[in-house]
């Protein structure tokens, strides 16, 4: 009774009205520092294959002895190959497939993103299952030119040996689809979207022809990309890609096959995201985390696997890293085991994690652990929003002393009743002055519908205009708050309002991002976390120290930060065109969470902030 | 060559059914057809044919044909009997047309159709139907019993009884059931064996081995049973059974050692290295591409020779063995005498009963294009394309590649958690005559979908439609409930037109297909959390309804406003009854249950009970209490 008490006397203290922001902060410690916690062995676990069916490693393995032969002959058919013109390339591959045994085809398939056209030709083949019923297909990808756009050599060679090899066998109980697409990303794209649809309809941004052969459901791809050339290159480990686009995971228990069966049965080390020397100490797993998080977060292709991730079959890339003494024949028998392991699956991967994140490549955070850390920030949001709506909805004269301090004139005092219970609070606490929200709604409304420019202009412009678009969008959106701000006069209620429900919107957003791409809701959710402090200020030093914050964390300056860290050689210009393609062809959302999420919210912040200096002015 | 062999085997098959019927009544016979396919392949084509007349069958009077088949016919009514049991896929991009244009050839999986006596009503067709299956499921040890009311079909225009069956026809019911899921294996190929006479004990069938069977890149197990007359006056109709099994080895596969089938990588010495290629060397080796037909012996082929004949009835002019090779290929036979007859693609052998058989062929190089093979009636593709736990849209592509145009009957059977959207279906390319749709009905029917369409000559057709996908009970997925679902196979059958007589009759089946449904988590921790939550929200039901609800004493309960009402209504019936006196029973009745208290109620539901014994005395004594229990 007593501390209910309590509770209503505190309706009206001044305690209550300046806590929002300190719990703000609070979360926004609390996500970073759960982050830091999760490479710790207490939150994090061994990785394990949860799917009894895969018996990683338990087949022999046969691949060697005259298909060594046979695959440096392939190896050099294929640098030939790679001399002659692109007509000619894809016939003879064609024909290798062909006396193989398989049932060939070919799709060509041309994106035109701005202004720039890719084209190339999928050339695939079947190995039909002899006991199989044509339901399931695997797929062994190995694409003519690799991720960085080195020809794949020798990648290329092994798996048309192995198609030859593997079409000997009677065990198989799925198709084997053996894909050489052109290039590394919009290949395995188009040839995945057709296989799962009738006929795709050509648009301005992409032509793809429909797939003349397919098998059945598709229940797993393993990409090679090994791009040693006609007299082999040795390497020391095998580096595991899994970031399909948008940040979706392949099922780990694939990820864990081709660790176990790489590792434990061919003695070939796996590393994660190119981290060579990993010591399995904090500040390494820590490392590996922050890279995962860097991929998943801009959700573009990271190889030929990922196109396939979004449509539900689960896909990795094994990709030869540096020089020691494994050669092509291990990595021939590592890709025959782990298709030995997929052949046993009675049912699609489903049993183990789809959402984790890897501290090298055997230790994982599960879903459970990892995701209150973006909930959490995206809750510092939330309760700042609920903060400023109190606050707004609360008479001037009342909020200004209450800010600063207790008021020192006498006020007025009402008892309040809660059942038997009574408390004295002041009487202007508990009355509610009208919000009027028309004006912070129609602006909020305003402000993300202008979003889509940008977004527009960074999907649309040509390669060459793309810069000069960007440095045009960061001039406008470093001016636009302070022109809204002068234009629209708003009450010091109203910018209470117009931020809170930008803010609730980005709380909401994010919280739902979290749960479709993790990483993507983090990183915006740290970049933007200046938004949930900004504050209407009379004072014009703390109105500009603000200001120069937001400007800092624009959506823009991002950009350029991006660059300049991440792709210092690369150049804008080559980064933006990226971020084109990857909404444009591969349908990734990261431009418009950048564009319509962030960006509107972050111009509301701006807004808020100019009309302190407007209301100083006044 | 080629189209003019394989055409003629069927004719073939019927001039040996011809010799046997006109024979002896009661007759067998046994016929291994052998056919090197390109690719390496070799087509081989057993057939068992048994025949016993109509009276004898009535009489439970068998010979050769199978005792135990016949009393499950003959109790379930069954006049005609087609089952099949299929595995792998007949490539006729490499091969062509199928054996016997497909009529002996099931979908993957089990299929099975029937023509039962109904006696007119479809209810009695459908009891015989369902004991017909359930027969077969225990004589075959096949999952045949899974084929109930959901998976049974009537087809209109797809299938004609191929027997005789004069005046009964207008009788008979045609039902037609696919287990495409069914995985067919040597525990249905005992049974099968042990349905013939010799019981694979000598003859051919000696040959039928699981081991190699099973390793064919295409298989499929017939069963045909119906009524032939050969409509000479005086004649008695006879019943025939044909057991056939086709199959389609790949050599070199078959050739591996039995006790060593494991495909190892050739030791260099014996692949043959493409020297034309500059890089070749010794450890550099282009293989060639393999071109005609490697050597290959009956006994390595199917794990051993065929021992002794299965001689039981027949002339000297039967033989058992064809083999269609060109005249001018080699070939060396052990244990059997060479039949001629004035053919240059065939050779015919005849089995002795007391040597094994062998067949040895050397490699022989086949220029290429030389021998293609028929062309088959049609290419058939189908394929469910969209992505997704919700939609799907199925795709079929029928391409013609003659020169003229085809008609043909397009029936496929839908499981009923797949519901297609009629209105969507398109046909691009051809020309749909008529169209036989029997709608599904959850958990009791499948979607029944016949088609007769006319493809133009060298063209390609494609069907499509969209459909939903149901989300089933979670009792009612199977315990590889992520596999999917299997959906049974499209079946083609070719009809005659002016163009193209040559086809009519043919058959032609589609692979199956894998339906993704949506699948809630089977796993332990969903379990547990359906189990933690029924507890938690049991327990915190009558927890919260302990804590949150008041106690009191009925007299501390304050009189509702509708209490009241009820109360003056009652004293206003009341008032009504006094003047009326005790004539109106069921206002009584009626007035009882309006009761405040539950002793009255109780005492009338007593009551309704005693009113079978003695209503008055009844009524008496509900009064009396009413009296004073009313203040």
């Amino acid at each position: 009774m007593a501390l209910s008490a309590r509770l209503l006397a505190l309706r009206g203290s001044p305690f209550l009205y300046k806590l929002p922001p300190y719990l703000s902060a609070l979360c926004v410690l609390v996500g970073i520092g759960w982050i830091l916690l999760l490479p710790l062995n207490e939150y994090s676990r061994q990785t394990y294959v949860s799917e009894n069916a895969i018996l990683p490693g338990q087949v022999h393995t046969y691949f060697g002895g005259s298909e060594h032969n046979i695959f440096r002959a392939f190896r050099q058919e294929v640098y030939a190959l790679s001399q002659q013109p692109e007509d000619a390339r894809q016939a003879g591959i064609l024909k290798i497939l062909a006396d193989s045994g398989l049932k060939t085809a070919s799709q060509p398939y041309a994106y035109q993103v701005a202004g720039e056209s890719i084209n190339g030709t999928n050339v695939y083949g079947i190995v039909q299952g002899p006991r199989a019923d044509a339901t399931e297909a695997m797929i062994l990808l190995a694409a003519w030119r690799n991720f960085d756009d080195q020809i794949n050599y020798s990648g290329v060679a092994l798996a048309l040996t192995l198609a030859r090899y593997f079409s000997r066998w009677s065990i198989w109980s799925k198709d084997i689809i053996l894909l050489i697409p052109s290039d590394s990303t919009y290949g395995p794209l188009a040839w995945v979207d057709a296989y799962h649809s009738i006929s795709i309809p050509p648009t301005s941004s992409r032509n793809i022809s429909a797939l003349p052969l397919k098998a059945g459901a598709l229940q797993a791809a393993v990409a090679l990309d090994y791009p040693a050339g006609p007299w082999g290159q040795r390497f020391s480990s095998l580096d595991i890609l899994y970031d399909g686009l948008n940040g979706a995971l392949p099922n780990l228990d694939l990820l864990n096959t081709a660790v176990s069966i790489a590792s434990g049965q061919m003695g070939i080390a796996c590393t994660l995201h190119d981290h060579a020397t990993h010591s399995d100490s904090y500040r390494d797993r820590l490392s590996v985390l922050a890279s995962g998080l860097a991929t998943q977060s801009l959700g573009h292709a990271t190889g030929p696997h990922s196109a396939f991730i979004p449509y539900h079959v689960d896909a990795i890339t094994l990709k030869t890293v540096g020089d020691g003494w494994h050669d092509e024949m291990s990595l021939g028998r590592v890709t025959e085991s782990v298709f030995r392991s997929i052949n046993n699956l009675l049912e699609h991967l489903h049993q183990s994690f789809f959402f984790y994140i890897l501290l090298n490549a055997n230790r994982f955070v599960s879903v459970g652990n990892y995701l209150p850390a973006a909930m959490v920030l995206a809750g510092s949001f939330t309760t700042s929003a609920l903060g400023l709506w109190v606050l707004s909805g609360r008479d001037d004269v009342l909020v200004a002393p209450l800010a600063g301090g207790l008021a020192k004139q006498k006020v007025e005092m009402e008892t309040v009743k809660l059942g038997g219970d009574m408390a004295l609070v002041p009487k202007r606490s508990v009355q509610t002055i009208e919000r009027e929200l028309f004006v912070p709604a129609l602006l909020l409304l305003g402000v993300h519908i202008l979003g889509y420019i940008p977004l527009w202009l960074m999907t649309s412009l040509n390669r060459e205009t793309l810069a000069l678009g960007l440095h045009l969008t960061t001039a406008v959106s470093l001016i636009l708050p302070i022109s809204l701000a002068t234009t629209i006069r708003l009450t010091r209620s109203q910018a209470q309002i117009l931020q809170s429900l930008s803010l609730i919107l980005l709380g909401a957003l994010l919280a739902t991002l979290a749960t479709l791409n993790f990483s993507l809701a983090l990183v915006i959710g740290l970049l933007a976390s200046p938004l949930a402090f900004v504050r209407r200020s009379s004072s014009s030093l703390l109105t500009a120290a603000q200001a120069l914050s937001l400007a800092i964390t624009s959506p823009p300056v991002a950009v350029y930060a991006f660059q300049r860290v991440f792709y210092p050689a690369a150049g804008l210009e080559k980064l933006l065109l990226e971020l084109a393609k990857g909404w444009s062809a591969q349908g990734v959302w990261l431009l418009w969470v950048a564009w319509g999420v962030w960006w509107p919210a972050w111009v509301v912040g701006g807004v808020v902030v100019g009309s302190g200096v407007m209301s100083a002015r006044r | 060559m080629h189209l003019s062999a394989l055409l003629s085997l069927p004719a073939s098959l019927a001039f040996l059914t011809f010799t046997l019927a006109s024979a002896s009544p009661h007759s067998y016979t046994e016929h291994l057809h052998l056919l090197p396919l390109p690719q390496s392949h070799l087509h081989a084509h057993f057939n068992f044919t048994a025949t016993t007349p109509l009276s004898a069958y009535e009489s439970s009077h068998f010979r050769y044909f199978p005792r135990s088949l016949a009393q499950i016919l003959q109790h379930t009514r069954t006049k005609e009997l087609h089952l099949r049991f299929t595995t792998g896929r007949w490539d006729d991009e490499a091969w062509g047309a199928r054996p016997l244009d497909g009529t002996r050839e099931g979908g993957t999986g089990v299929e099975l159709w029937a023509w039962v006596d109904g006696e007119g009503s479809t209810t009695v067709a459908k009891e015989r139907w369902s004991e017909l299956v359930n027969s077969l499921s225990g004589l075959f040890c096949a999952s045949l019993n899974f084929i109930d009311s959901t998976k049974t079909v009537r087809p209109v225009r797809t299938f004609e009884p191929e027997g005789h069956h004069g005046n009964a026809k207008g009788g008979l019911q045609l039902l037609h059931g696919m287990l495409p899921h069914e995985v067919v294996c040597t525990e249905n190929l005992t049974p099968f064996l042990k349905l013939l006479p010799c019981k694979g004990k000598a003859g051919i069938s000696t040959l039928l081995d699981g081991h190699k069977l099973f390793d064919a890149t295409w298989q499929s197990m017939a069963i045909d049973v119906r009524p032939v007359c050969e409509g000479k006056a005086g004649e008695e109709c006879v019943l025939e059974i044909q057991q056939s099994v086709s199959m389609a080895l790949s050599i070199p596969r078959s050739m591996r050692e039995r006790h060593d089938p494991i495909p190892r990588p050739a030791r260099i010495e014996d692949v043959e290295c493409d020297e034309s290629k500059p890089w070749n060397g010794h450890d550099t080796c282009f293989p060639k591409a393999l071109t005609g037909e490697p050597a290959w012996t009956l006994s390595k082929v199917f794990g051993h020779a065929a021992k002794g004949a299965c001689d039981l009835e027949r002339d000297d002019q039967a033989f058992d063995v064809t083999l269609e090779v060109p005249s001018d290929r080699p070939v060396n036979a052990t244990g059997a005498s060479e039949l001629t007859f004035p053919s240059t693609t065939r050779r015919h052998y005849r089995l002795s009963a007391s040597s094994s058989f062998d067949l040895s062929l050397p490699a022989h190089s086949t220029p290429l294009g030389q021998n293609s093979p028929p062309s088959p009636p049609l290419y058939a593709t189908r394929q469910i394309a969209g992505h997704g736990q919700e939609r799907g849209s199925m795709h079929t592509t029928l391409r013609n590649p003659h020169a003229h145009p085809l008609t043909l009957v397009y029936m496929e059977t839908l499981p009923w958690y797949q519901r297609p959207y009629m209105h969507t279906l398109r046909l691009a390319n051809g020309k749909q005559e008529k169209m036989y749709y029997t709608p599904a009905l959850d958990r009791k029917r499948g979607t029944h979908l016949e088609l007769v369409l006319t493809i133009p000559a060298e063209s390609t057709a494609t069907l499509t439609y969209d459909f939903e996908k149901a989300v089933l009970r979670y009792t009612e997925y199977p315990p590889d409930a992520n596999r999917g679902f299997d959906v049974a196979p499209a079946v083609i059958r070719i009809l005659a037109n002016n163009e193209s007589p040559q086809f009519a009759g043919s058959y032609v089946r589609t692979t199956s297909l894998l339906l993704s449904l949506p699948t809630p988590d089977f796993s332990m921790p969903y379990n547990v959390i359906i189990l933690t939550s029924t507890v938690i929200a049991l327990g915190f039901g009558s927890l919260f309804n302990l804590l949150t609800r008041s106690f009191v004493l009925a007299e501390e309960v304050p009189p509702s406003p509708l209490a009241g009402v009820v109360r003056r209504m009652r004293d206003l019936v009341k008032g009504l009854l006094g003047k009326n006196g005790d004539v109106a029973k069921d206002e009584e009745s009626s007035e009882v249950k309006d009761g405040k208290t539950a002793e009255i109620s109780r005492y009338m539901r007593e009551e309704t009970k005693g009113k079978a014994n003695g209503i008055a005395n009844g009524d008496a004594d509900l009064r009396d209490r009413r009296a004073r229990g009313s203040p």
